[in-house]
């Protein structure tokens, strides 16, 4: 074994028998593996309240309120909407729904918002102002705009197209597919990662061989 | 009878393999590595000043943290070598978690390293950020585990990604609220195609996309004196990416010989016919 003692030696031993137990889903362990997995959300959910409480409900709301009541209307009036709308289901639902509304309001108007001035606007604005465009630039310019052309001409379907429209469309499908297989490949090699690392835990943090 | 075999000696066979070749290869390296990534950080690390406030947004995603994990520790490690003033603030509880178990992990290698500061989980997603933005722009506090911080001498943002809440997010809701720090972002390979627009458009200083780019950092990442934080035997085990990789190989062409052999099989009897 790894040689670890203590709270890191147990926490190593947990992590070692969850990976087998889930890696045993592959041997075809279903049993196990679905008490791994309610195991999970168990501890996931505690998690949850923890930080909810700890992170959230004490310092944010707890808090302030208890050390300057009269500062915080605002606060008193959100945890007052919250609180009548998870506690008292016998309101009407224009009163409960205000929280939620106000919530995903802001949160759309922030993503909008956010999208529209730091995406879309300076994204543009790059694509458009091109001090130093020269001949590599504007061939992979010229690149990208027949092969977007290409992939939507093969979409086409039901429409009467003669030989070279077909042959584009053809030409298109597979460029589309040439593209999503090599994005499946960058991702097969991004999960290869992903359970070389579980088996390294497992063969030298666990077992302790080759270090 | 073979189905069974195959079924449960084969993912085995599998593992056994890839075990094997955890112990006798070396680290994941990069024989030619594409240096632009590498160069893009290392001059906005060269242009900052030692002691210069950094904050991290982390939050990765716990299914991919793996990929980049060494490379973040990698990072860390190279910020606190140059005497930078490292905050972490994380906006998703995943994050928080992983944030967690990285400064426990850096307090216990290298109890001597300035200690990286704890802003904690800072909820509502979007409009979070929006609150961090405040701050570093100086005209609020953001509320952290012990009491308030202020954020406005930060000269730098590392964005660890991988989550809902990752580089994009950072560009949309802080960058326009901020004058001129850069941002630098560190992301499972999955997420290149988001974040590629925001490196070329400037947005993003520097994006490090791992595996590759971060194989290629870790070649390059000049340590100093906490190399222990670092994580230098963190990188895939070579050998056993290619055993996988032929091994994804084998298993889709079965799938296709498998496929392809009823057909081949029915077109005698079509042409006798």
């Amino acid at each position: 074994m790894n040689g670890l003692g203590g709270a890191d030696g147990i926490a190593t031993l947990v992590a070692a028998i969850a990976t087998i137990v889930v890696l045993g889903g592959l041997l075809g362990e279903r049993r196990v593996f679905g008490w791994s997995q309610h195991l999970f959300a168990g501890l996931v959910t505690g998690y949850l309240v923890l930080l909810a409480i700890t992170e959230v409900i004490v310092p944010r709301i707890v808090v302030p309120l208890a050390e300057a009541p009269g500062d915080r209307i605002e606060l008193w009036l959100a945890a007052g909407l919250v609180v009548s709308a998870a506690g008292a289901p016998w309101l009407p639902r224009l009163v409960s729904a205000v929280p939620i509304s106000i919530a995903v309001g802001a949160l759309a108007a922030f993503a909008l918002g956010g999208a529209v001035i730091g995406t879309i606007l300076p994204q543009v604005t790059a694509t458009l102002v091109r001090p130093d465009v020269d001949v590599t630039t504007t061939v992979s310019m010229a690149a990208a705009v027949v092969v977007t052309g290409l992939v939507l001409i093969g979409f086409v379907h039901g429409a009467p197209r003669g030989r070279i429209v077909g042959g584009a469309a053809s030409l298109g499908r597979w460029l589309m597919l040439g593209g999503i297989g090599g994005w499946l490949g960058y991702l097969l090699f991004s999960r290869l990662v992903l359970l070389v690392d579980r088996v390294s835990f497992l063969v030298g943090d666990w077992l302790g061989l080759g270090r | 009878m073979n189905d069974r075999v195959t079924r449960f000696a084969a993912p085995l066979l599998l593992l056994a393999a890839l075990a094997a070749g955890v112990l006798v290869s070396s680290d994941l390296d990069i024989a030619d590595p594409d240096p632009e990534a590498v160069d893009e950080l290392q001059a906005v690390l060269s242009g900052l000043e030692d002691g210069t406030a950094v904050l991290v947004g982390f939050d990765p995603d716990v299914g991919t943290y793996a990929e980049v994990r060494p490379t973040v520790r990698t990072l860390i490690a190279e910020l606190a070598g140059r005497g930078m003033d490292i905050s972490m603030v994380s906006l998703t509880p995943e994050g928080r978690a992983l944030a967690l178990a990285e400064r426990d992990r850096a307090e216990r290698l290298a109890p001597d390293a300035p200690a990286v500061a704890d802003l904690g989980f800072v909820p509502g997603a979007e409009a979070a950020l929006v609150t961090v933005a405040s701050a570093i722009a100086g005209t609020s506090e953001v509320a952290t585990p012990t009491g308030t911080a202020a954020l406005d001498g930060i000269g730098l943002i590392v964005v660890v990604g991988g989550n809902d809440l990752g580089p994009r997010s950072w560009v949309e809701q802080v960058l326009p609220r901020i004058d001129a720090v850069p941002v630098i972002a560190i992301t499972p390979i999955s997420l290149l195609p988001e974040v590629e627009p925001y490196r070329q458009s400037g947005q993003l200083a520097a994006v490090i996309a791992t595996p590759r780019d971060g194989a290629a950092y870790r070649l390059a990442a000049d340590l100093g004196p906490y190399a222990d934080l670092g994580d230098a035997g963190g990188g895939p085990a070579a050998l056993a990416i290619v055993i996988g990789l032929l091994a994804a190989i084998a298993w889709l062409g079965e799938i296709l010989v498998r496929r392809i052999a009823p057909a081949l099989a029915a077109r005698p009897e079509r042409d006798r016919s």
